[in-house]
């Protein structure tokens, strides 16, 4: 487990860090704490692997969470999305249709969470869900699209773009985020998350595809973990960005898979 | 960035219209349909005392949260008194084979029957769907007691590969022998919920005799009770609750 950061609020959203076992990090910030669970499976260098998030935010003060603007993570060198074989799916598609809309080969993951919306006497919590697909690159870089939905008490369908970014190093792989301001009803805050969990990548992932007039099975390799562990494991970096101005930065190391 | 108007006002408008009535309603109605429930049908082939043939038993499980039944984990399924199973030629069939090679690593005279299950699970917001395909194998003895074990295959969305085994047990009058499922977890996406079973059904023995080979089939009994033959199934699933169902399969003309 490791501890950092400046700032916590909700998260939502996209998750590239990766390891073999369970492991956490943990950020804390007037008053608030986040708690960063992320997992592999399996746990096999340059493996075909899922990759596991999820995150949670407690205020202790009680106030309401300062809701997430934008999300950046950075996962850690040789790591990389083998995307080859996917479809895309675009936001017009899922806006209007939703995730039914997109090709099957086009879905990168899933997801979910629980959302805060905060009325004068009591907090009403609102689970959703994530449903992440591959869309068409732009410049050359990779674009993951994310259908936000909540049913009950709110309903609300939302499109968000993950769109990669170069990664500073040690990190080899980035993905930043921008979430708009979710109005609940006048003069209420924004809508908050309080926990939010995603899976990504395809390793047992498999659909059937007409190859040469044959109807074949087709497998995606999806996320692959990197090669080589650098020595104390592979380091990541997630960055929260808060309508307040405020920033939180966490740094969690993921332990190299056993062998 | 900033959310269309039109989402706005109807975020807005669900929250404050909607908020108490929605939830009570909400609250009641999965209430309502919380518990899993299941229906057995049972059917013979050849419907004829004494023959020799396959029983199949159909099982659909419905209701429970989010409109998917809990995973069902064990499954007691009671057989009518007198129903046999006739196998020629004693084979038997190891978890680790099947685990390791499927139903191509165990020898086709263990063979005793198939099947198909229709299982379900929410991931994101969809509900996926998969075909499993099963194949039953006898398995080996358990403290002295016959043992089957069932292979499970699904291809697509996930190519899984589930064995589970179940134990053959002497029931309570009215019924004969009992079989035992101990079903595992199908799981799906780490932080997703297991898949549940929605559809299962087993088809033990063969109904068509092909010429000339020795297969293993289901010996219908020699006698049929007055109102039919008893079938029942007890299920035991993953939240904890119990459910039961009965049918009689009605006795050959």
């Amino acid at each position: 487990m490791a501890k950092s950061g400046r700032r916590a609020s909700r998260l939502v959203l996209v998750g590239f860090l990766g390891c073999s076992c369970l492991f956490a990090a943990t950020a804390a910030w007037a008053g608030q704490e986040l708690d960063f669970h992320v997992a592999f499976q399996p746990d096999e260098l340059g493996a075909s692997t899922n990759l596991s998030l999820s995150a949670k935010l407690v205020s202790s003060t009680g106030g309401p969470l300062s809701p997430v603007t934008k999300f950046v993570l950075y996962a850690p060198a040789g790591m990389r999305i083998d995307a080859r074989g996917a479809g895309t799916c675009t936001a017009a598609v899922l806006k209007q249709i939703g995730p039914r809309g997109c090709p099957i080969d086009s879905r990168a993951g899933f997801g979910g969470g629980v959302g805060a919306l905060s009325l004068p006497d009591e907090t009403i919590q609102a689970p959703y869900t994530l449903d992440f697909f591959f869309a068409p690159r732009e410049g050359g870089r990779l674009r993951l699209l994310i259908y936000v939905s909540a049913r009950a008490p709110a309903t609300l369908e939302l499109v968000l773009v993950a769109k990669e970014v170069p990664a500073p190093k040690p990190f080899g792989l980035g993905f930043s985020v921008e979430v708009p301001p979710i109005v609940t009803f006048p003069g209420a805050p924004d809508a908050s998350v309080e926990s939010a969990f995603v899976t990504v990548g395809s390793p047992d992932v498999a659909y059937y595809e007409r190859v040469h007039g044959r109807r074949t099975l087709v497998h995606l390799r999806g996320l692959i973990v990197p090669q080589h562990c650098p020595t104390g494991g592979f380091p990541t970096e997630g960055k929260a960005y808060f309508a307040d101005g405020t920033t939180l930065t966490v740094n969690p190391t993921i332990p190299c898979p056993s062998r | 960035m900033s959310v269309p108007l039109a989402l706005r006002t109807a975020v807005a408008l669900t929250v404050g219209v909607t908020l108490s009535a929605s939830v009570v309603c909400a609250e009641l109605a999965r209430a309502a349909t919380a518990q899993t429930s299941e229906t057995v049908t049972p059917s013979l082939a050849p419907d004829r005392l004494h023959a020799k043939g396959s029983l199949t038993l159909a099982i659909r499980y419905a209701g429970g949260e989010s409109g998917l039944p809990s995973p069902v984990r064990k499954s007691l399924l009671k057989l009518p008194a007198g129903l046999g199973l006739d196998v020629p030629v004693l084979r038997s069939c190891s978890p680790a084979s099947l685990r390791s090679r499927g139903a191509s690593g165990c020898p086709s005279q263990a063979k005793i029957g198939s099947g198909h299950a229709l299982v379900e699970a929410l991931a994101g917001s969809q509900l996926i769907t998969e075909h499993i395909a099963l194949w039953i194998f006898v398995g080996p003895l358990r403290d002295f007691q016959p043992t089957f074990e069932v292979l499970g295959e699904g291809r697509t969305p996930l190519q899984k590969r589930v064995v589970f085994s179940g134990t053959v047990t002497p029931g309570r009058a009215p019924y004969g022998e009992e079989l035992q499922l101990d079903i595992p977890a199908i799981s799906t996406l780490p932080l997703e919920p297991d898949a549940s079973i929605v559809a299962l059904t087993l088809t033990v023995g063969v109904a068509r005799h092909p010429p000339g080979r020795e297969v293993n089939t289901v010996v219908v009994p020699a006698n049929c009770p007055a109102g039919g033959f008893p079938f029942a199934a007890e299920s035991t699933y993953a939240d904890g609750s119990t459910g039961s169902s009965s049918a009689t399969a009605v006795c050959p003309p």
